[in-house]
């Protein structure tokens, strides 16, 4: 039998790829939740500069160089944004252009990059490591294991900031951890499936399982399901097809928020026409 | 208490009792929401609050999230969580406890309705069943009857007796005068700091009036009325789907 995951590649990019879903599936619940989305997109895009500066210095490493990037990204982010002149994405907006435009300038001066940059911003999940594999996992149970720890704190006060405040859910402190591990999260899915697809991943699940789930443990659990759906039938995709996995991965997954938009529109659509009981 | 350099309220000094249903009152930008949270301890307060035990706090409705995918039963178990410690999830007796609420609001049939769905008034209703999971010894209550529907605000107002009764105090904010005046047994009449601390005859008279609202009062036949009361800060809840 030959299957689309018989080889080696393919398994190390199936393993990889299913153990993003639990970070991504269960982050992306409250990136959707928060209306975090494009910061999250805003923290890929702007490891730019730091996987060009990785890959040009190999002591440093892409992947140091992307949690620097994302990790400075954040706190000059969130340090602008606290001025209310300038709130709604505007900080988050134009912090990215500058990135992007910092490993454009990097890329054509400093940096002696071999890896062509389609790499960088579409990822290579077919050609991914050992290393990365090991971080994929690392993440994954991270993740986990911080859930457990904040899902009260994450429930109360994203649903009701007033309250949860005096109550003691430590807000503050909560949205501070909920993004380093937003950042964490994205920069270990860039191999994967890049800086411009993370969203497939991080966003497009989560927001699909709203749409079908109402409350927040089914919807988290449809999230890292429709994650890992979309990497198993992405990947099988990509093959096929010759195309890269993370844009594979990304369209399957707006096909499926599509779908799930049209159901949940006939669905209230039949319930409007039913008798009222 | 002060945000940054604008001090809020300043001079404020009462005492309540156990089982004494306080409203607060005063025009927009009074400070009567500065003074839950300075009770709640979220705003800092220069001078000394002494407050027994602890509190129970319903916020105002218009800051709550509606696509957040909770039903009326999840709201209610969400008061239990600072009692849990934030670690441990509620369990069967959390549960048991939460569908009593419920019914005390007259939710019981919407247990499982998911937030979102339900109107205004009901929402409303939701959010103190979670503020009475929370088993305080103070209830505090922003502006819980504003924009909501009449059955809804009966259930709230029973619910607050039947606090009182329980020896628990009650402080509520509120816009309307002469709802507070019917149901309140102590009035406290802000703006920027207290200019009357009484029942309803003591409080709620023109010349006392005058000075907290200032030129919003007008005089009809030497009783007290106020112009656009509470219509400027305080947008009506948003259309809440299915009743």
């Amino acid at each position: 039998m030959f299957g689309p995951f018989d080889a080696p590649y393919m398994q190390s990019a199936l393993l990889a790829g299913l153990l993003l879903a639990v970070p991504c599936g269960l982050l992306g619940v409250w990136v959707v939740l928060r209306g975090l989305a494009f910061f999250s997109h805003a923290v890929g895009v702007a490891t730019f500069p730091g996987v060009v500066l990785g890959l040009g210095l190999p002591a440093i490493g892409p992947f140091a160089g992307s949690l620097a990037a994302a990790g400075a990204f954040g706190v000059a982010v969130s340090s602008v944004e606290t001025d209310h002149r300038v709130r709604g994405g505007a900080v988050t907006g134009l912090a990215l252009a500058a990135a992007m435009a910092t490993g454009a300038v990097l890329l054509t001066t400093i940096a002696q990059v071999s890896t062509p940059v389609e790499t960088v911003l579409f990822g290579s999940l077919l050609g991914i490591s050992d290393t990365d594999v090991a971080r994929c996992a690392v993440v994954a149970v991270t993740a986990l294991g911080a859930m457990a720890l904040l899902w009260t704190r994450l429930e109360a006060s994203t649903f009701d900031r007033a309250w949860a405040e005096p109550a003691g859910a430590r807000a503050s402190r909560t949205d501070v951890l909920l993004l380093i591990l937003i950042g964490f999260t994205v920069v270990t899915a860039l191999p994967a499936v890049g800086s411009l697809m993370v969203s497939g991943l991080l966003v497009i699940p989560a927001a699909t399982a709203r749409l079908l789930c109402d409350r927040l443990v089914a919807m988290s659990a449809c999230a890292v399901a429709l994650c890992a759906a979309e990497v198993v039938i992405g990947l099988a995709l990509a093959r096929e097809l010759d195309v890269a996995p993370g844009a594979s991965i990304a369209a399957l997954g707006g096909l499926g928020f599509a779908l799930a938009a049209a159901v949940s529109a006939a669905r209230s659509g039949l319930a409007r026409r039913a008798p009222a009981t | 208490m002060a945000y940054g350099d604008r001090v809020a309220l300043d001079e404020v000094s009462f005492g309540l009792h156990g089982g004494t249903f306080a409203g607060v009152l005063g025009p927009n930008g009074a400070g009567k929401t500065t003074l839950l949270h300075a009770l709640l301890g979220t705003v800092a307060a220069t001078g000394t609050i002494v407050l027994k035990g602890r509190t129970s706090y319903v916020p105002q409705l218009t800051a709550v999230s509606e696509a957040f995918p909770v039903d009326a039963l999840g709201v209610v178990l969400m008061g239990r969580y600072p009692l849990l410690g934030w670690r441990r999830r509620p369990g069967r007796d959390d549960r048991r406890l939460a569908g009593e609420l419920l019914d005390q609001v007259g939710l019981l049939d919407r247990a499982r309705s998911p937030f979102g769905s339900l109107s205004g008034g009901q929402r409303q209703r939701v959010l103190v069943a979670r503020a009475l999971a929370q088993e305080g010894d103070v209830l505090l209550l922003d502006e819980p009857l504003t924009g909501i529907d009449a059955p809804s605000q009966k259930s709230i107002l029973g619910v607050i007796r039947a606090q009182c009764a329980a020896g628990r105090t009650v402080v509520m904010t509120t816009h309307d005068l002469a709802q507070a005046a019917r149901e309140c047994d102590r009035l406290l009449l802000l703006n920027r700091t207290l200019i009357a601390d009484g029942t309803a005859q003591e409080v709620l008279r023109a010349e006392v009036l005058g000075r907290a609202y200032e030129a919003e009062v007008l005089l009809l036949d030497g009783r007290a009325a106020l112009i656009d009361e509470g219509a400027h800060h305080h947008p009506p809840t948003k259309p809440g789907g299915l009743p």
